[in-house]
């Protein structure tokens, strides 16, 4: 008989021989019945149709969370986005020019990356470049202002009337509505008006008043007298005068029949408010009236 | 196109028939193992989630191989702790001509193949019942156990051996 004889006898591999000596064996009638009795067995019941339902089922919602990677997709979008943004706002934010001003009654002191400096006036305003500065020292001035320049390259105040240039120097460059002096106080300035190129020498002044030059008298000091809290005028018309008393001392200032175009000459206080209005009202022959935060100046015979 | 549609285990109508066709040899499969139904549909469960999950790495004609892996390493680690049971179908034409007696000791011999085949080795249990119940032939289990048809001959062999041993009272 040969190997696995009965698995042979299962598939109908048996040679006549071998079936007829198995069929004669003992045991032959208890193999007959036991494939018999198999032939009728069932596996408990399962359901292909809703068995493969359920595996789509579940195949959507493992799909579904492969899913969820897209919030994530969306949020490199965003992120991508926001860094752009970023960037960019810093390469633009480094082009624009760092500005410092003050406010009536102020100034400030600003030292400049070459350690030059700048003395601010009230109601002024700088701005500068300084990611820029070794390339160029360029300051846009609005206002007034004192400059004690380092030595170095080219050192230029742009203001709306006219530039000033200088290599190293101190001077005060007062830009104001209609008004614009330059006072040199040590070394040489050159000051462009009109593309005409004025060279100004220590203890000198320029002026423009209404887009005319004026000849001023030589200062005789060594600063702008504002720096010593005091404001000098120079037959200068009534209506700068005013104004920057009121830059000063931060009063708005009102006229009713003055002459505000009468020249002045005279000094007043930064810091006494009081005193200032009488040095400006006596030698001027006006009269005042201080009411909080306002002033009146009305002539002396109007009521 | 044509072609390539039959080609993909992706298509849904390709994984449908592919279902199909051997769902339930695996639940059975699982079941002669272990005796547990709940086993044996998480097994199919199982089995064809990840086929569907490999679909495209999986040609069709490895389908059906690739899903008994599956469901066959999902339980490697489990011992066979249940009793595996199975139906006996009445055979109709027969019952009116039965006399009590013979009807009753046919009923005792279904019991005693029923223990004698819970009491076999795992894989000759499986290896006779896919064959008897499923009709599979030796060369079809030895592909869904990994082993040669010969080894399968030997199972089926000493499946019938010591079932016959078991019933006889030997």
């Amino acid at each position: 008989m040969q190997e696995n004889y009965l698995a042979k006898w299962l598939n109908n591999e048996l040679t006549e021989a071998e079936l007829a000596e198995f069929k004669k064996s003992d045991e032959y009638a208890s193999y007959q019945r036991i494939l018999e009795a198999s032939s009728t067995l069932e596996a408990p019941s399962f359901n292909v149709e809703s068995a493969l339902e359920a595996v789509k089922n579940r195949r959507t919602l493992q799909e579904s969370k492969v899913v969820q990677l897209k919030p994530f997709k969306r949020f490199l979008r965003v992120a991508a986005a926001v860094i752009i943004i970023m960037v960019g706002s810093y390469f633009y934010l480094n082009t624009l020019n760092d500005t410092i001003s003050t406010q009536y009654a102020e100034n400030k002191e600003v030292v400049l990356p070459d350690s030059s400096e700048i003395l601010l006036n009230a109601d002024s305003e700088i701005s500068y470049s300084a990611k820029k500065w070794d390339k160029e020292r360029n300051i846009n001035l609005d206002g007034e202002a004192f400059f004690k320049v380092a030595k170095g390259k080219r050192f230029t105040v742009s203001t709306d009337h006219g530039t000033v240039a200088v290599l190293g120097t101190q001077f005060n460059v007062e830009n104001r509505k209609g008004f614009f002096e330059v006072t040199c106080f040590e070394g040489l300035v050159s000051v462009t008006f009109n593309n005409k190129e004025t060279k100004l020498p220590a203890g000198t002044s320029f002026m423009v008043i209404e887009g005319e030059v004026i000849e001023t008298e030589k200062p005789n000091t060594t600063t702008p007298s504002w720096m010593n809290n005091e404001s000098t005028f120079r037959s200068i018309p009534l209506k700068y005068v005013l104004d920057e008393f009121q830059r000063q001392h931060n009063v708005q200032v009102e006229t009713r029949n003055v002459d505000i175009n009468k020249l002045f000459t005279g000094t007043f206080s930064n810091t006494n408010a009081d005193l200032a209005l009488k040095s400006i009202s006596v030698p001027s022959q006006i009269k005042y009236r201080l009411e909080g935060n306002k002033v009146l100046f009305y002539a002396e015979n109007a009521p | 196109m044509n072609t390539n549609k039959k080609d993909n285990v992706c298509e849904e109508e390709v994984y449908s028939n592919l279902f199909r066709a051997n769902s339930k040899t695996v639940f059975n499969y699982i079941y002669y193992k272990f005796g547990n139904e709940e086993k044996a549909y998480d097994a199919v469960q199982e089995a064809f989630v990840k086929l569907w999950e490999n679909c495209a790495k999986v040609a069709p004609e490895k389908a059906k191989a690739y899903v008994y892996t599956i469901a066959n390493n999902l339980y490697l680690n489990v011992i066979k702790a249940e009793k595996v049971r199975l139906k006996h179908a009445d055979k109709v034409n027969n019952t009116n001509y039965e006399s009590p007696e013979y009807l009753m000791e046919e009923n005792e011999f279904k019991e005693k193949l029923d223990s004698a085949l819970d009491a076999l080795p795992e894989n000759q249990r499986t290896t006779f019942l896919l064959n008897r119940i499923d009709g599979k032939k030796y060369a079809e289990i030895a592909e869904m156990e990994g082993v040669s048809v010969k080894a399968i001959e030997k199972r089926m062999h000493l499946a019938l051996k010591t079932l016959r041993e078991q019933i006889d009272g030997i």
